[in-house]
């Protein structure tokens, strides 16, 4: 990961000069990547592009499973949508907001915690091995076994942490799972027990592709271990920060699972994400025109935050290499 | 030539099994199984296919049993029996049967049937219905209508599963409890009892299982109703409905009950000594957890003006496919009654045969004394309102009472905004579904 600025700057170089030399072979080989490339191009295409074209379609009809006609209702879903107290624009917008807040909360801390946690874990000590596999365990879980384990785990009156809590002399039986705030700390919670295994991986992947004679040279110049930390750990990172905030934040965003199965959208429809909503007003409730059209939104709202991302955190030695 | 062929094979089908049912009419005590209401099919030799949802506890093993049974008593048909998750059905079945590769019978919960008919996704079934001699009278009150949407019957009904009141024996004695609470007098006077012996008599939770069923019970007790008769407008927030929220709040509000009960944390407190009754379907009659619990299950009391309670109900139904053969569906027919004459196994699972005549058989009683509240209580039972595309107006009452016994908003309140959404969604259905 490290090398990828580099090597995106060298790699248009290198195909001016094949085109210069061998152009005869250079179509055989394009040929050749492209056959390499067809297995996973095709998958690519009946999954993914095919049904977002197609998702894109039935967000400007009246699609419904039971139509004989479809009919062209131009922008008319995505207009429900910023109507202002139009049922599906309500519902929609309070959802997001409720994925929004999530990803606030939830997105710092699976950057942070992960980070530390790395640090640690790249620690030349013995039995370290035995950590990174327990701190990566909960990652491999599937999300009905997350549920059904926390929920037994969170239920006010007879679950295991409260009474833990109880035994430290906290009186109150706090309702994790039912009551706001409580509901946000435990879906905030068990998203980083869950899936900070696999942000932690990636750090310490990082962190062992960075130069050690960086560390060498920073440690003749004086610099104390945080000074390093900033100076020479941080910018080491900064490839790995950037897919890793992408990534994080479109997971979070997504966020559906926990929500679903541990406060099933409560209290009231607090904690209903976006795509708890878009998933039941497409698959439940026959409104896949309206669904579509609300996943465009996020879609686009995602883009733009992602577009967003990579710009404040573009690497600025980059222009410098070239 | 096929079809006409195939139309007067299924005329010749009818006729046998009106034939059949006639003869068997006069001396009902001859029905052994098999030969019960003519249920024969003479025509060519197909395969059935059977969708239904059961696929927990030992529902599973129990619809397989029965179906064996069945085909094994059956040259011609052969059921294959596909379970699944309800949910998966609802996504499924309607791309399914209009690509003619839906079931040739489904099992559909009552709140259902009526998206499913308003898609035209069901075979009108009255005539199945006539010829497999079915009526109103032969299952619980107001369980038969149910199958019937915009005046056409599409279902025959299988199960019925009430609401009743679970009550830990060993907690009730701790606070000197005799009698079972009947009414709103004896059951406050035994939550009073508990709360002087420390106990906190009922949980009561703000989610569908089973806050929203012990809620609608309560709405129904009021003398109240979810939604006017034609299902244009929301009326749960009515004064009955206003009173049943209101309820279930002052149960926590007067230490009855605690607050902020997480999902099946009502039932778990039963099970574990902390709660005397919980209100809950009958399926936990068959809960593992609770083989080792000393319960009992008696009718839910009845707190407000007349005796109610929530029951779901699951029915018969015959999908419409593209190109549906006629001779499955009237195979389907004969399995369905077959099923419907032998389902007294089915109590093993938890759920009530709706068929009268199986239910009301005195060795069921016996066999069964656990079930014997729920049964009496099918005399006044309401089920689920029937309208396409309900489930989702439904929601906002769940919604509600979590904001209420949250703390949230007044009852009032609660209802009001959540009755105002569904209204607007009642609206929307009928674009939706074309009603």
């Amino acid at each position: 990961m490290p090398s990828l600025a580099p090597s995106r700057s060298r790699a248009p170089r290198r195909i001016v000069a094949g085109e210069h030399h061998r152009s005869r072979h250079h179509g055989r080989r394009n040929l050749r990547a492209y056959l390499f490339l067809a297995p996973f191009l095709v998958v690519f295409a009946t999954f993914i592009v095919t049904p977002a074209v197609f998702g894109l379609y039935i967000s400007v009809t009246n699609w419904s499973p039971f139509r004989k006609r479809i009919d062209f209702v131009g922008l008319a879903n995505y207009i429900d949508l910023f109507t202002p107290g139009a049922l599906a624009s309500q519902n929609f917008w309070q959802s997001m907001g409720a994925t929004g807040w999530f990803v606030l909360w939830s997105v710092p801390l699976l950057l942070i915690i992960p980070l530390l946690v790395s640090l640690l874990l790249n620690q030349k000590l013995r039995g370290m091995t035995v950590f990174r596999t327990i701190f990566f365990a909960p990652y491999v879980l599937g999300v009905a076994i997350i549920g059904l384990v926390w929920g037994y785990i969170f239920d006010t009156q007879s679950g295991i942490l409260n009474h833990l809590l109880h035994s430290i002399g906290v009186a109150q039986d706090i309702p994790w799972t039912v009551n706001t705030p409580w509901v946000w700390v435990s879906l905030v919670g068990v998203t980083i027990w869950w899936t900070m295994g696999l942000n932690t991986v990636i750090f310490l992947a990082g962190l062992k592709g960075i130069n050690t004679d960086l560390y060498e040279a920073a440690a003749i110049d004086g610099a104390g271990r945080f000074q390093a930390f900033c100076h020479v750990t941080l910018p080491g990172l900064r490839p790995v920060m950037l897919f890793i905030t992408t990534t994080t934040v479109l997971a979070s965003a997504n966020m559906f699972g926990q929500s679903y199965l541990l406060t099933r959208g409560g209290p009231g429809t607090a904690t209903r994400t976006a795509i708890m909503y878009i998933s039941d007003q497409g698959l439940s409730q026959n409104n896949m025109a309206g669904a579509t059209a609300m996943s465009y939104i996020l879609f686009l709202i995602l883009a733009v935050i992602s577009i967003i991302n990579f710009q404040v955190q573009k690497d600025r030695t980059e222009g410098r290499g070239a | 030539m096929r079809t006409t062929w195939a139309r007067g094979l299924g005329l010749a089908t009818a006729v046998a099994l009106i034939a059949g049912m006639t003869a068997c009419s006069g001396s009902a005590d001859k029905s052994s199984q098999g030969a019960v209401g003519g249920g024969d099919y003479t025509g060519p030799k197909v395969e059935v296919t059977f969708w239904n949802g059961w696929t927990g506890g030992n529902h599973p093993k129990l619809v397989a049993e029965l179906v064996d049974k069945f085909n094994a008593e059956h040259d011609n048909i052969t059921v294959k029996d596909v379970p699944q998750e309800w949910a998966d059905i609802a996504s499924k079945a309607p791309m399914a049967i209009q690509s003619g590769n839906g079931p040739d019978v489904a099992v559909l919960h009552g709140d259902d049937i009526a998206t499913y008919a308003a898609q035209n996704l069901l075979l009108d079934a009255s005539e199945i219905n006539k010829t497999l001699g079915y009526q109103a009278g032969d299952f619980p009150p107001g369980v038969y209508d149910k199958g019937m949407y915009d005046s056409t019957q599409y279902a025959i009904p299988w199960s019925v599963t009430p609401l009743g009141m679970y009550v830990n024996k060993d907690v009730v004695a701790k606070a000197g409890i005799k009698d079972m609470p009947t009414d709103k007098a004896s059951y406050v006077a035994a939550l009073d009892a508990l709360k002087a012996a420390d106990i906190q008599g009922e949980w009561v939770d703000s989610f569908i299982f089973t806050g929203t069923f012990e809620f609608e019970s309560l709405v129904w007790q009021h003398g109240g109703d979810l939604y006017n008769k034609d299902v244009t407008k929301a009326t749960f927030n009515s004064d009955a409905g206003v009173q049943a929220l209101t309820w279930m709040k002052d149960m926590i509000d007067k230490g009855y009950s605690p607050a902020n009960v997480a999902q099946d944390g009502n039932l778990t407190a039963l099970a574990s000594g902390k709660a005397a009754f919980n209100w809950n379907g009958i399926w936990q009659t068959t809960n593992a957890s609770m083989a080792d619990v000393p319960w009992t299950a008696v009718a839910v009391p009845q707190i407000g003006s007349q005796k109610a309670v929530w029951s779901s109900s699951t029915h018969w139904v015959f999908p419409a496919n593209k190109n549906q053969d006629k001779n499955k569906t009237d195979a389907a027919a004969v399995f369905v009654k077959w099923m419907n004459d032998n389902s007294t196994g089915w109590l093993k699972s938890g759920e009530l045969p709706a068929a009268n005549k199986i239910r009301t058989a005195p060795s069921v009683a016996k066999d069964h004394p656990q079930l014997e509240a729920f049964i009496n209580e099918l005399e006044y039972a309401h089920y689920e309102t029937v309208s396409p595309g309900i489930n989702e107006a439904n929601a906002l009452i769940t919604t509600a009472i979590s904001e209420a016994l949250t703390g949230k908003k007044s009852p009032k309140q609660a209802l009001d905004d959540a009755a105002s959404q569904a209204d607007q969604i009642l609206e929307k259905n009928k674009a939706k579904y074309g009603a």
